[in-house]
């Protein structure tokens, strides 16, 4: 394709797709129906940095239209200064995985039916209100660029979620329960879910606030995900490592670990990160950030290995109309080899946590927060009373250094991941993890 | 911005009454809301500007009722609104059937923009001034910049329905934002407008103060304290819990801890807090909320008291109240929801730096509080002492854990002036008694 001007560089990533939604909340059909969407995002490299244009409505036009697209693009890029430069990747697509069920073949109307039974699953006795919603999201997603690469691909992603909330004398509180899926419809079957949501609503009425302070404490593979993403996954990212936003910055090498500490983002994997090839046309595969321990490798996009380099490209998301931004993809702790009651028997006084409503990390002072959903008092090695609301805080790089013991057996959750104002799918798992000394928040009195 | 093709402006009227008449032969009210603007920003990367980004968005959206059942759906694409109108009907043969008294007719009054300022131009150039402005700031303090924006947009809402309404409004909005670090000590700070009224420089500086200041922090043990809550931080926990609270959907449907507390002392007796949708260069100001009903203000606690709740139509035509005209929509799929246009936190106002206390610039983490209970643990940013009414000396690092609802109760003071945050208009609180957790 010609150049113009001044641009050393192009790419365009056009995804069109459809998103369904349903939403039954206390047995009422509030909504359920698809929207359609079609929106580009034209990236050009001036001689310096980048100028972006995300329009929606994308028509892909070619020739003279698609040159003055291109000129504008290059045109906003005069106001740059910073000298970009993009570091050669290998390119290739994975292939999607065949879903079992394609959950567009199914019938809007039978999809709320079967929703609608796993929200009033959770309608259990001392329940005031049940919520569930269903997402699926279908995207067409083609990709060209000035090298001649070009892809195109189509992902589904669905799921739902079911909240019930209990109330009694005052308090409220709330049950939440979420699946979602890359592999296909994942709605039949899943009234366990909805019972689980209104139980763990009713338990919580009769738990109380957690006594905030420094503690002993075992996570379950959901929270022990969601440190991994928040606590070492973020600072991770080569545009903050780059920014000098990252406490990880210039520790290529260094320990700030225990050995039995490996920490891996890999967008390859079928989990809900999943993406068969970054939104630079750049291959995926596994990165290891921390290598027992020690910090190994950078999350990059083609610009961030050039200007930070220490590991790979392939790390570039993107929302349909947005920029790619370097992101976590399917991210977790590698399993270790300790049981559970190992962990429990070397607790004196501590907390066992479970859930997670997210978290989130100021990477350049190296500070995390996240949140549990649940936990139980831990004494003398043995479970005790119900707490809600508890969270933990703590320090990138000091935290690693207190996980003592690794589970044995990894599993992920799905989520989505804030970040420049873009949300992306991921996952994040673990095996169960002790930590020594955890900060963990809370108003509660004993 | 250069030119780039969607629809023409002139033709949207046309379309939106083809829509609206062929809509109407087959449901009994159509809906019909399209949104769109053009945006430019400007990223720094340290201190270059790495990313120029312009933007053109558009949207259709269209809500079909009849007979009590509502649909819904929207597309990128006006000259698709056919399969959209269709989808949009067919949604609607699925939801529940609700108590419904139709859709509002005109307001009759042609009233001036109140949230668009003509002066506001999307230009890469003025974006770029803004940069450099608050670069001039940061270097105040010895800190590295680490990244900041400066973003200019005009945007535009068209809202038709079949009983003759035909609004439309035009949006402006900038903002700046820049962040520092110093050792590792990180600070932010951003503004905005509906006007060209940000003040870049003072961004820059203020990032770079706190991200100056907060070199060298103690640790502070674990124990109850007097806090100031900066703007930022209070919206933080309003918007996540308190504001949820009262949206008369989740009041109703049993999600809400002030459900049946109408009536009743739920803030310090001094303390209102009201929707004000006439607020002049109000970032959500308008006449007529997202399914065209006229707005008014909304006294949700009034001298400390429960005093309303926020509805849309929907909600109130199911549970017998009136619209509050809190209608709004986040984009063009979809449903309007219930929100508010500027929410205002007001009391008596006092000096509040005069005593010791904690100031908290931001939280970290307030995302994860418990909406039902109000229970919250979150990281604070840039803690530091307020002492002799001046910031004293940094605080390394605390965790601060509270209830949004019972802190509504322990404000003991309200500082002069206050801020933007989002579509909120804060000042800063005075908390006594409040729970910290540091070693």
């Amino acid at each position: 394709m010609n150049m113009i001007g001044d641009i050393r560089y192009f790419d365009v990533r056009h995804v069109k797709g459809q998103t369904t939604h349903v939403d039954i909340d206390n047995g009422v059909i509030e909504s359920a129906g698809t929207s359609f969407f079609s929106t580009a995002v034209i990236r050009v490299l001036g001689p310096s940095g980048w100028g972006i244009l995300t329009i929606d409505n994308y028509a892909a036009p070619e020739g003279k239209k698609f040159e003055s697209l291109l000129s504008s693009a290059a045109s906003l890029a005069h106001i740059t200064t910073e000298p970009v430069t993009l570091a050669d990747a290998p390119h290739g697509v994975l292939a999607v995985p065949r879903m079992k069920e394609d959950p567009r073949s199914v019938s809007l109307e039978e999809k709320t039916a079967i929703l609608g039974e796993i929200e009033s699953s959770a309608r259990l006795p001392g329940i005031v209100n049940t919520r569930a919603t269903y997402i699926e999201r279908a995207e067409q997603v083609s990709f060209t660029d000035s090298s001649a690469n070009e892809y195109s691909f189509e992902i589904c992603r669905s799921g739902f979620n079911i909240m019930a909330v209990a109330s009694r004398e005052g308090i409220v509180q709330m049950g939440y329960e979420r699946l979602h899926s890359i592999h296909g419809l994942n709605i039949r079957h899943q009234q366990e879910m909805g019972r689980l949501a209104g139980e763990r609503a009713l338990s919580l009425i009769d738990a109380k606030s957690a006594a905030g302070g420094t503690m002993d404490a075992i996570l379950d593979p959901e929270l022990a995900g969601v440190f991994a993403h928040e606590a070492v996954g973020h600072a991770s990212e080569g545009d903050l490592v780059h920014e000098g936003n990252s406490v990880l910055s210039g520790k290529i090498g260094e320990r700030i670990g225990s050995d039995l500490i490996t920490i891996v983002d890999d967008p390859s994997l079928h989990e809900f990160g999943f993406d068969p090839v970054d939104a630079e046309g750049v291959r995926v595969g596994r990165t290891k950030i921390i290598d027992r321990g020690i910090v190994g490798s950078y999350l990059h996009n083609r610009e961030t290995l050039a200007s930070v380099g220490q590991g790979d490209a392939g790390h570039a998301r993107a929302m349909p109309g947005e920029p790619p931004l370097v992101r976590m993809s399917n991210t977790f702790i590698e399993e270790g080899d300790s049981a559970l009651d190992e962990m429990f028997e070397g607790i004196h006084s501590g907390i066992i946590l479970y859930g997670s409503r997210g978290g989130q990390v100021d990477p350049g002072r190296g500070v995390f927060q996240f949140n549990a959903e649940y936990g139980f008092i831990i004494e003398d090695g043995e479970q005790k009373g119900m707490v809600r609301d508890v969270s933990l805080s703590g320090e990138i790089l000091s935290t690693l250094h207190s996980i003592e013991m690794c589970g044995k057996e990894r599993k992920m959750s799905q989520g989505y991941c804030g970040k420049g104002g873009q949300s992306v799918p991921v996952s994040d798992g673990a095996p169960y993890i002790m930590l020594r000394n955890a900060v963990v928040g809370g108003n509660g009195t004993d | 911005m250069a030119p780039i093709e969607t629809l023409p402006d002139d033709e949207l009227p046309g379309l939106i009454d083809t829509i609206i008449r062929t809509g109407e032969a087959l449901v009994e009210e159509v809906e019909v809301y399209i949104t769109g603007g053009d945006s430019v920003s400007a990223e720094l990367k340290k201190t270059k500007i790495g990313v120029a980004t312009g933007s053109k968005s558009i949207g259709l959206g269209i809500r079909t009722i009849d007979h009590g059942r509502i649909g819904s759906s929207g597309t990128s694409d006006p000259a698709a609104w056919r399969k959209c109108l269709d989808a949009a009907v067919s949604s609607g043969t699925l939801s529940t059937i609700q108590e419904w008294g139709g859709l509002p007719g005109p307001s009759g009054k042609d009233l001036p923009l109140l949230s668009f300022d003509p002066e506001v131009r999307v230009e890469a150039g003025i974006a770029e001034k803004a940069i450099y402005e608050m670069l001039k700031g940061a270097a105040e303090f010895p800190v590295q910049v680490m990244s900041g924006s400066s973003d200019l947009s005009t945007g535009f809402l068209l809202l038709a329905n079949s009983h003759d309404i035909r609004n439309s409004i035009k949006k402006s909005q900038v903002s700046v934002s820049l962040e520092a670090i110093s050792d590792q000590s990180t600070g932010y700070e951003f503004d905005q407008s509906v006007t060209m009224a940000v003040d870049p420089e003072h961004v820059g500086r203020k990032a770079a103060f706190f991200a100056n200041h907060g070199r060298s922090g103690k640790d502070i043990p674990t124990g109850d304290y007097s806090l100031v809550l900066s703007p930022m931080a209070l919206a933080q926990l309003l918007g996540n819990v308190f504001v949820p609270a009262v949206n008369g959907r989740s009041v109703h449907a049993g999600r809400s801890k002030l459900a049946k507390s109408l009536g009743e002392e739920v803030a310090g007796s001094n303390i209102s807090i009201f929707d004000d949708p006439f607020r002049k260069f109000g970032p959500g100001s308008t006449w007529w909320d997202a399914e065209g009903v006229p707005t008014r203000r909304v006294d949700i606690v009034k001298d400390g008291v429960l005093n309303e709740f926020l509805y849309d139509l929907k909600t109130g035509y199911r549970y017998g109240k009136p619209s509050t005209g809190s209608a709004l929509r986040s984009g063009y799929g979809g449903l309007p929801g219930i929100g508010y246009h500027n929410l205002v936190f007001d009391g008596p106002r006092s000096d509040i730096w005069d005593e010791l206390a904690i100031y908290v610039h931001d939280v970290v983490g307030a995302h994860t509080a418990n909406p039902m209970s109000g229970d919250f643990s979150v990281e604070i940013s840039n803690p530091s002492w307020i002492e002799n009414g001046d910031f004293g000396n940094p605080i390394r690092k605390a965790m601060y854990a509270g209830n949004v609802f019972d802190l509504l109760k322990q404000i003991d003071g309200i500082a002069k002036g206050e801020r933007v945050i989002g579509s909120m208009v804060l000042p800063e609180v005075r908390l006594t008694g409040q729970r910290i957790i540091g070693i």
